[in-house]
């Protein structure tokens, strides 16, 4: 089956697959041993996803405009033989104009998964697929509290890679008194589960992933009563304007996520994480400590040598001074 | 004959000021010698050079005077917009109406040149989190935090979508320390698919139809907002006056261009050109006057071109610059180091393109912000890049790479190869901080090494 790989959570891979292809939404393993990352001013992350969308297993690439230098990379990426595309997600989403856009535009990545040899869905097959999708991620919410912070974070890479959910031993329960954090900012690569080991070996456990790979970017349940109606409606309905991104203007919704969210769930601290050249989530840093009060780290890497070895004193530090 | 023009200190201006008040030059209610802006914190003049004409110290003085003309407005009771990450499209729409008055609020990215650091309006900017990872447009926040470079906007609008995540960020910020924003979308701007219908744009490219009208409605969003703020509708026919007063300031800066970058010797210095090509985008909050301004300096130019004598030695190595600079002071260097700029691409060569005076007016303005090269491809940027070094006979491009800008990490390589790929020249990329100083010699031996490259090619 041709593999169709992305990386913003923007993308409803229910699409993908109701076209026959599959979807498969990467995560860069690690920023340090990728050429790209390190190219000066690029972000390490944006750069890795590029590399990493060369490998001969997948098929085609989807980029998308929600980030700058996802945009840009695209052009580079373009140069490869493997087909890509570059998918416009407006900033803005207030308005009817922006709605019809970003309908146009997955009409397009439609047309794109034709040419790949994908089929046009029906509308039977699509509300098939995101019933299925649906289901899996209300299963996902379901986890969320009954597993490990790290476990979780396996859980929803798996179904980020494969679209399955479960199969994950419930990992250790939080110690007595453990320090409640949050964690919020771009996308954790693979190799950034130690974190949530580190941070429970300290004495603290991460009580929100609300990262752009966690349970925040997922869309909304789909409304089944309409589904079998206006399937792509639904589609669009629950994914623009829903999601909750650091890209948006304004980025609202994602305030609004986090004041919720640190309602239901108090925490003492909040990490950040972030690439050196991410503007869109550097810029909220101070922001976040300015709105909660609360102490926040930026767990910043770049593709330079010991730049983890340096994110990872500096956690410890702050999780000593919590502590 | 005239005497030969040059390029002065300012020290060396304010004797050709006194001169040329004793010989009568008449002067706006702006003019005045231009150390006095010294005093008023713009150390940096002291370290620049200046074309020596009656236009050009009116060309700085109107630059320099922007914020008591803002200052004015107030006071009269016009309404002031500032329009950010816009170069060239609200201004137009904002200028149409009476009594409203648009100014560019990220122009603050020049204020840490010009005043040497010493508004702090980087430190300000540090303060907040945004730190010189970011492009040095960063100023802005500071300007806005201290009031003390501009009034704060009745109405301020950013464009976003397809933009540099830098000023989208830094936007965000001011957004979230409590200025409302009102934000329109830019989509990213591709070629249209087979089938898909075309829209022709300012400038040669081509978009889909629909990209076009989605920011035709959101040009009307504006449009409302502008004519709540000012009290009068924003008809079809006060826009198409505003277009056509655009294309007034349009018409005269392509002359200006076309003469400035292709005679020999070089007629007017790069810098009063960068200038001059700045005005374009907003009018220096004086649209009229602003069209005098130019005016004057395209007499001027004129008057050289016809005379044959210019500013520079004739045969100066024809450099074609792309982006802006954030420290003026490296327009100069180039010269000094026997370059002169012929051509460029200040990332707003939309806003230098007319604005098509047969279409209806929103249409019109949709279709120009669609060829914003922000929004478009660096292919895109790059192919229009080629076309105008071929047109002006450049002999190498100079890349200048912004300080933290997304756009630079990539865009660099993909205009060099396309440079060479159709145009086999050199290309040369430097970084230009807000202030060169700690840099200068780095960036000189650069510059030098490149128009010996040229000079070299021209000997084979």
């Amino acid at each position: 089956m041709i593999t169709v790989a992305y990386s913003d959570p923007l993308v409803p891979p229910e699409w993908i697959r109701a076209h026959g292809l599959r979807p498969r939404r990467l995560r860069a393993a690690s920023v340090a041993r990728s050429p790209s990352a390190s190219l000066t001013g690029l972000c390490p992350y944006a750069g890795a996803f590029a590399d990493r969308s060369a490998a001969p297993d997948l098929d085609a690439v989807i980029f998308t405009t929600a980030c700058d230098q996802m945009r840009r990379v695209f052009e580079i990426a373009r140069e490869a033989p493997r087909p890509a595309f570059l998918l416009n997600v407006p900033s803005t989403w207030q308005t009817r104009a922006v709605h019809a856009h970003y309908r146009s535009e997955i009409e397009r990545l439609g047309r794109f998964l034709e040419s790949l040899g994908g089929s046009s869905p029906t509308g039977e097959a699509l509300a098939a697929e995101m019933l299925r999708y649906d289901e899996r991620r209300r299963r996902l919410r379901d986890l969320a509290g009954r597993l490990s912070p790290r476990a979780f974070a396996r859980v929803i890479a798996r179904h980020h890679e494969t679209g399955e959910v479960g199969g994950e031993d419930p990992g250790p329960t939080a110690g007595p008194g453990a320090v409640p954090l949050a964690l919020v900012g771009g996308p954790l690569l693979l190799d950034d589960l130690f974190l949530f080991d580190l941070v429970e070996e300290r004495g603290a456990r991460v009580v929100l992933d609300g990262t752009d790979t966690g349970l925040r970017t997922l869309p909304a349940p789909y409304d089944r009563r309409l589904l079998g109606r206006d399937p792509f409606g639904q589609l669009l309905a629950s994914w623009f304007g829903v999601i909750p991104t650091v890209h948006q203007r304004p980025n609202a919704l994602l305030y609004r996520w986090l004041a919720e969210r640190f309602a239901e769930t108090p925490v003492k601290g909040i990490l950040l994480r972030r690439y050196v050249w991410c503007d869109l989530w550097h810029v909220e840093e101070e922001r976040l400590r300015e709105w909660t009060g609360l102490p926040v780290l930026a767990l910043d890497e770049g593709a330079e040598g010991r730049a983890r070895e340096r994110m990872v004193q500096r956690l410890e530090a702050f999780l000593e001074m919590l502590a | 004959m005239s005497p030969r023009p040059r390029r002065i200190r300012l020290e060396d201006w304010t004797r050709r000021y006194a001169e040329l008040r004793a010989a009568g030059l008449s002067e706006p209610s702006y003019g005045g010698p231009l150390e006095r802006h010294v005093l008023d914190g713009d150390l940096r003049l002291p370290k620049l050079l200046y074309d020596d004409s009656p236009a050009a110290l009116r060309l700085w003085n109107f630059l320099l005077t922007e914020e008591d003309r803002l200052q004015a407005a107030r006071a009269e009771g016009k309404k002031l917009v500032g329009a950010m990450k816009d170069l060239g499209t609200v201004p137009v729409m904002a200028w149409s109406l009476p009594g409203v008055v648009a100014f560019y609020p990220d122009g603050a990215w020049w204020i840490p040149c010009v005043m040497e650091l010493s508004a702090g309006l980087l430190a300000v900017a540090d303060r907040l989190g945004v730190d010189e990872s970011f492009c040095p447009v960063r100023a802005m926040l500071g300007a806005f935090l201290t009031e003390a470079h501009y009034p704060i906007p009745d109405l301020l609008t950013c464009n976003a979508g397809a933009v540099c995540d830098d000023f989208s960020a830094i936007a965000q910020r001011l957004a979230g320390l409590g200025h409302p924003v009102l934000w329109w979308e830019s989509p990213h701007r591709r070629r249209p698919d087979p089938g898909e219908e075309a829209v022709e744009l300012p400038g040669g490219f081509t978009a889909p139809r629909g990209h076009v009208a989605l920011v035709r409605e959101e040009l009307a969003r504006i449009r409302e907002a502008l004519g709540r703020l000012a009290g009068l509708p924003l008809t079809d026919e006060r826009l198409a006056e505003g277009i056509r007063a655009a294309n007034r300031v349009r018409r005269v800066l392509r002359e200006l261009r076309d003469l400035a970058y292709t005679a020999d010797p070089c007629p007017l210095p790069a810098l009063e050109m960068l200038i001059a090509e700045m005005l374009a985008l907003h009018f220096c909050s004086d649209r009229e006057e602003a069209l005098a301004v130019l005016g004057e300096l395209l007499g001027e130019v004129r008057g050289r071109v016809a005379e044959g004598t210019g500013v520079l030695d004739p045969g100066a190595a024809r450099i074609f610059w792309v982006n802006p600079v954030a420290d003026l002071s490296a327009m100069n260097l180039l010269e000094d180091c026997g370059g002169r700029v012929c051509g460029t691409d200040y990332l707003f060569s939309h806003a230098l393109d007319e604005i098509p005076g047969d279409l209806e007016p929103l249409e019109a303005l949709a279709r120009m912000a669609v060829a914003d090269p922000m929004t478009g491809s660096a292919a895109d940027r790059a192919e229009r890049i080629c076309r105008d070094a071929a047109r002006f006979g450049a002999e190498a491009v100079l890349v200048s790479r912004i300080p933290g800008a997304s756009h630079c990490a990539t865009e660099g390589r993909i205009i060099g190869d396309a440079v060479d790929r159709s145009l086999g020249l050199p290309v040369l990329e430097i970084e230009v901080p807000p202030l060169i100083d700690s840099v200068r010699a780095g960036i000189s031996g650069r510059m030098e090494a490149l128009v010996e490259t040229v000079r070299r090619r021209r000997r084979a």
